[in-house]
């Protein structure tokens, strides 16, 4: 039986083995959104506990588990923004969050080291503008309309940015497959 | 695959979660029934969280975290059917009930009273959101849990939003607990928006700011409030 049916089907330790496996990248991604250990914490809680509800309703099809989790864990820390986080805070977030990819260590059982290092060429290739509108977008919780009042930028821009990196990063990535 | 216009151009802010909470809603419903662009959507999505895996810190998450997930969950129920949120889903997509129709007319009742209707109103509950003289109402449809429950969000042009509810009393030890729904690329996320022990007719001011697209649902809960609901709503209100 695969792991999210076990989950679904309320065995505890099938959400143990899928942390054991995406944990570490599920608390690294809500830390880097969040302002405190602390927070992380308890959001990477929450975002298992909504997997726990949640795992009847994943479709293979749909995409991976680690893609679902992680989408999981990155809703979970925006609406933790939104409702508990000071807005102070969340700007030293943002500050922080200036790149899309970090330099770290990739855990193999989440992403090869090969593969992140290609994903690493990719991103790097990537004009800076496009770069910003993503990290901004993606770890800042920005909406384009956000994005494009924070950086001056016309709104047009921003989009035409947003689909131009979107699809380079989506198309690389497909290739290799 | 969809008669209606493809996506395309708004998926990949759909998937960033970057577009305003309108745009999101008309790529979610053209989403559901177009293949071709819910295969699209998957590839963005596969390309991003691979990158953004990438991106997280690397950071040794705290010790017995494993241990507390794991032991929440031990003797937890799973969802009985389907989740809490794709009940609300499923009742909201339901053809019109017999409630609908019901809500509708009390939502009518309201607007006239918003806009100075001077009628005598038979129900204090109609009494209560008749002193309403500014700002938006909007109705919550009964569920058919509770058939005879009422509620309406008030929405002043200044100040928070707060709930007026008609509901028998909850049982000893439970409370009505009212929530935010906010909607999200997985689905809506149900946020405890405040707690009201008592019944009959009384206002409940809600304690999470509304946004644009925001959905309210009211629950029977536990007295202490929960973290998520646990029962099938008793009323609710797709968007405000």
């Amino acid at each position: 039986m695969r792991l999210v049916e076990r989950i679904a089907s309320g065995d505890a330790d099938a959400l143990g083995e899928l942390y054991d496996r995406y944990g570490r990248v599920a608390f690294g991604l809500v830390y880097r959104m969040l302002p405190s250990p602390e927070a992380a914490e308890e959001v990477t809680q929450d975002a298992f506990h909504a997997v726990w509800r949640q795992a009847r309703s994943y479709r293979p099809e749909r995409g991976s588990v680690r893609t679902w989790l992680l989408a999981i864990c990155r809703n979970a820390a925006i609406d933790w923004r939104r409702t508990r986080g000071k807005r102070l805070e969340r700007e030293v977030t943002i500050e922080a969050a200036a790149e899309l990819l970090s330099d770290a260590r990739v855990d193999e059982r989440v992403v090869s080291a090969m593969r992140a290092e290609r994903i690493r060429k990719i991103v790097g290739e990537l004009p800076k503008e496009q770069r910003d509108v993503l990290a901004l977008a993606f770890w800042g919780g920005y909406s384009q309309s956000e994005i494009a009042a924070r950086t001056g930028t016309p709104l047009g821009t921003v989009k035409s940015r947003v689909r131009l990196a979107m699809n380079k990063l989506r198309e690389s990535l497909e290739d290799e497959r | 695959m969809s008669q209606e216009r493809h996506v395309t151009e708004d998926l990949p802010a759909y998937v960033l979660g970057a577009l305003e909470p309108d745009e999101r809603e008309t790529v979610a419903a053209h989403l559901e029934t177009c293949r071709e662009c819910e295969r699209d959507l998957s590839q963005f999505e596969e390309a991003l969280y691979e990158a953004a895996a990438i991106g997280a810190v690397e950071v040794e998450p705290p010790r017995g975290l494993r241990t507390r997930i794991v032991l929440r969950h031990r003797d937890a129920r799973v969802p009985s059917t389907t989740s809490w949120d794709d009940r609300i889903v499923a009742f909201l997509r339901r053809p019109l009930p017999a409630a609908l129709p019901l809500a509708l007319a009390v939502l009518l009742v309201v607007a006239f009273v918003v806009v100075g209707a001077t009628r005598q109103q038979a129900d204090s509950y109609e009494r209560a959101l008749a002193g309403v003289v500014d700002g938006r109402v909007v109705a919550l449809a009964p569920t058919g849990v509770n058939p005879n429950a009422r509620a309406a969000v008030v929405i002043p042009t200044q100040g928070s939003a707060y709930l007026v509810v008609r509901i028998p009393a909850p049982p000893a030890g439970k409370a009505w607990e009212a929530w935010v729904l906010r909607p999200g690329a997985s689905g809506p996320t149900a946020i405890p928006a405040g707690i009201a022990e008592r019944g009959d007719v009384f206002t409940l001011p809600l304690t999470v700011p509304l946004s644009a697209g925001d959905g309210v649902a009211i629950t029977l809960e536990p007295a202490v409030g929960s973290a998520q609901p646990t029962t099938e709503p008793v009323l609710v209100a797709q968007r405000t």
